[in-house]
């Protein structure tokens, strides 16, 4: 086989097993969301749930039918990207979902962004000056932002730079087309959610960047007296940053899920506080659409990170790496 | 083109950062046009199956009703009504005034728009299905037609809640029957109205927009050209929100009062609830039954502790289930200060001891604390009290297929409306294995609820719910609580408006202070 051949091979058996992650992940969820006590029309409703409007609703929401019946209902469906519609305000799921979205993959996509720019200038600092007073600092700070909850942070921020200092907005997305209000109102969520993972890509640089710098080429390269900073701008640093663009696909996954918390705090609109008010309210077609939807981008994420570390390194495409 | 990054680009490039969140946030609170928080967002517009008070307050606003309450009163005067004339205690001669335009392009309201209205309340929608909020027009026979802008309501009993509940609120809201005919579901996110305000602008989850409706007719034109409404689920977060001035006003917790009271160039509203919180006891329920056990449990609970421990203090105690200011307010209703002795020696005449009961509430904190002061009270006197904390999900589901039937002690936090039947309707005997999970079953209560329907007479009304009250009293299957109480702050410049209830507020009569 050819290299082009192994690399077409290893993406097709890839988003084969994409698709058979999504649908494993929907069946789990199908049967989790029901095993949770209590039902959308009671909370909805509360003292207004008569039994005739009890029984409307969940013949509407189709949980009348039998479960296998239910699950087919929803998985075929869902392939052709029809989640139903909402029973309460009679809109489609997916135009639900997708009027939250583009919010929360601008929050992670701008927490990752401001991750890895403040992120990688720590971890190199450290790794340049180990065992000095500023890398003991740096790990100390690093460690801090890893270990203080995202909930922390946010209302720290919040006291802050809106309260104290009224040098941001605090509450929502800002004003969709005015490009200025969004950025204002993405800051101080981007940076709650971003610094634990500055903590993370610090260490994990760090971390790497010294591996690197004990190599034998960098020492031939100091050998010829290239400069140190041509050493580690030029050479080390690319091949440091493997590890992290492995990590990448995670981030993004796992920004996506702690978005919940900072959605919440600063009241924006998206999947995270999307999914947990649904949840609240049984309204398991939305929570359902949204899981798919959180499913399906962390796998592509995670597809798209492997794909480009066999493009970068034919050791993975070939199963040796 | 290449990027050369040298210190001057540096420095303007971090300037221009820096100067970015000063650029239009800093005259935030310059504003002439109220920015507000609700805590919850649309979620059906279609005024028969609205689901909270946020459709209800925008519906009231944007849409007219025969009659529209007051600016911060339970009275109500004409508003799409030119005349109402009382034929009987059951019949209703109405007329509307000419030239009432409905918005987007559905022409002008006629009889035929009311008798539309209406009947969707008494035949439920298009497909036969009942509206959510049918029962608010349980008390409405029929709409008759008698020229363009005349009509007559026959009623089939007389009925003082009908008014109060249905035609003055948001069920009584006229809609265009072609708007209706024409969007179908979409009524539900789509709403045509003739009132004081148009729904400018919905971004769901986020916020929406009321702008003044120039084309309305009516005696309550709106003050404000936009009231911005944010959708905020969190008061501790809309509360910060209005301290960093990007709010002018929002709802706010009881125990950040303090905090409220020294905020600058704010005011701090204070609105004493009507709804009620309770704690119930299943009187069919095992050691339950015996009334000596719940008189004592009652003797041993001490509500007072739970208003300084689980409310801060910030809200006084009900004595009753209707509120202060209510119709049928029983304001010489027994007190039951906390008395161990007398709670140990009703037990001792019952016999029973060591006592265990099962405490469920929901799963926040003001509610746990309520269920562990009553756990420590009740330890004193030989009673073990389980407490089973359930999200709200779980524990509305209680109001399903006779789940309730197994609980012991609950703490049950009802809304109110400002008729009396409304907040009696839950302790009926046809609510057990629904809503009355203290399954009292009293055939006299039931009877005087019937009457309290029918009745015309205020005074008459008022003894009956009064009577009502006594029953439940002599029951001792319920320990209340508190009515709540409903706290806001808003901009000094701002002068907000709601019902006496603090919870259905009127976009329309917002106005500078």
């Amino acid at each position: 086989m050819t290299r082009s051949q192994r690399t077409a091979a290893f993406i097709a058996s890839r988003l084969a097993s994409v698709v058979l992650t999504i649908a494993g992940a929907t069946l789990l969820l199908f049967l989790m969301v029901r095993l949770v006590p209590g039902d959308f029309t009671s909370v909805m409703l509360g003292p207004r749930a008569t039994p005739e409007l009890r029984a409307q609703i969940t013949h509407d929401m189709g949980l009348d039918r039998s479960l296998p019946e239910q699950l087919w209902l929803f998985a075929s469906r869902a392939a052709t990207g029809d989640f139903g519609e909402d029973v309460v305000s009679h809109r489609p799921i997916l135009d639900i979902v997708l009027d939250v979205i583009p919010n929360t993959l601008a929050l992670a996509f701008s927490a990752l962004v401001l991750a890895l720019v403040v992120g990688i200038p720590i971890g190199v600092i450290a790794a340049l000056k180990p065992g000095s007073w500023l890398d003991s600092g740096l790990a100390l700070l690093s460690i801090s932002f890893i270990t203080t909850p995202t909930l922390v942070v946010s209302v720290i921020l919040f006291l802050v730079f809106a309260i104290g200092l009224h040098w941001l907005p605090v509450a929502g997305a800002g004003a969709p087309g005015d490009i200025v209000d969004r950025l204002q109102h993405l800051i101080l969520p981007s940076v709650a959610l971003a610094l634990g993972w500055v903590g993370y890509i610090s260490r994990l640089v760090r971390a790497s960047l010294l591996d690197t710098l004990g190599e034998l080429h960098v020492r031939t390269l100091r050998a010829y007296g290239v400069s140190e900073y041509r050493i580690v701008g030029l050479y080390a640093l690319k091949l440091a940053l493997v590890p992290v663009v492995s990590i990448l696909g995670i981030g993004l996954g796992d920004l996506i899920g702690s978005s919940v918390v900072v959605e919440i705090i600063f009241a924006r609109s998206g999947i995270g506080s999307l999914i947990f008010n649904s949840i609240a309210q049984r309204n398991y077609p939305v929570v359902q659409a949204c899981v798919v939807f959180i499913v399906a981008f962390y796998i592509v994420a995670n597809l798209v990170v492997d794909m480009v570390n066999a493009l970068l390194d034919p050791r993975i495409a070939a199963g040796r790496g | 083109m290449r990027m050369k990054l040298d210190r001057r680009t540096f420095l303007a490039g971090s300037s221009a950062l820096a100067i970015l969140p000063y650029s239009r946030f800093a005259f935030a609170a310059d504003r002439t046009n109220p920015v507000i928080a609700l805590d919850a967002d649309i979620g059906n517009l279609d005024p028969g199956n609205r689901v909270g008070t946020t459709e209800g307050n925008i519906i009231r606003s944007v849409c007219q009703t025969l009659v529209r309450f007051e600016p911060g009163k339970t009275s109500w005067t004409n508003d799409a009504a030119k005349e109402i004339k009382q034929i009987s205690d059951t019949e209703f001669d109405f007329e509307l005034n000419p030239g009432q335009m409905f918005t987007g392009g559905y022409g002008e309201m006629t009889a035929d728009d009311v008798k539309f209205t209406y009947d969707r309340f008494i035949n439920g929608d298009k497909s036969g299905k009942k509206l959510a909020y049918a029962d608010d027009m349980e008390a409405l026979k029929a709409v008759e037609v008698t020229g363009k802008y005349t009509g007559k309501l026959t009623l089939k009993h007389p009925s003082a809640a009908l008014w109060l509940i249905g035609i003055c609120d948001a069920s009584g809201a006229i809609l265009s029957k072609k708007a209706v005919e024409e969007l179908g579901e979409k009524i539900a996110t789509t709403l045509i109205g003739s009132g004081p305000m148009t729904l400018k602008e919905w971004r769901p989850k986020e916020q929406f927009v009321l702008a003044a409706n120039p084309d309305y007719k009516g005696p309550y034109k709106a003050h404000f050209e936009e009231i911005t409404g944010k959708i905020i689920p969190e008061h501790k977060t809309s509360f910060l929100s209005y301290q960093a001035k990007e709010l002018d006003f929002t709802a706010f917790d009881a125990d950040q009062l303090d905090t409220a009271k020294g905020l600058p160039d704010t005011k701090v509203i204070d609105i004493p609830g009507v709804d009620y919180t309770w704690i119930g006891m299943n009187v069919q329920k095992g050691d339950l039954a015996d009334l000596k056990v719940r008189q004592a449990i009652r003797w041993a609970i001490d509500v007072d502790a739970i208003i300084q421990g689980a409310y801060s203090g910030a809200t006084s105690r009900a004595k009753t289930l209707l509120a202060p200011g209510l119709l049928g307010n029983w304001a010489d209703a027994p007190l039951y200060n906390r008395d161990v002795a007398k709670a140990q020696a009703l037990l001792a005449e019952t016999g029973k001891t060591g006592l265990t009961f099962t405490f469920t509430c929901l799963n926040d904190a003001t509610s746990l604390a309520v269920a562990q002061i009553a756990q420590a009270n009740l330890a004193e006197v030989g009673i073990t009290l389980t407490i089973n904390a359930m999200d709200s999900g779980a524990y509305w589901a209680l109001g399903a297929d006779d789940a309730s039937k197994d609980l012991e002690l609950t703490l049950v936090p009802y809304t109110s409306k400002f008729d009396p039947s409304f907040q009696t309707q839950w302790f009926l005997a046809s609510q057990i294995g629904l809503w009355n999970w203290q399954r009292w079953n009293s055939p006299e209560f039931d009877k005087l609820h019937q009457e309290g329907l029918e009745t015309l007479d205020k005074a008459k009304r008022e003894a009956i719910y009064i009577d009502m009250q006594k029953l439940l009293d002599e029951s001792a299957s319920c320990i209340w609580i508190t009515h709540g109480r409903n706290f806001f702050v808003d901009a000094a410049w701002l002068k907000p408006m709601f019902l006496p209830n603090g919870k259905d507020w009127q976009f329309e009569f917002f106005d500078k202070a």
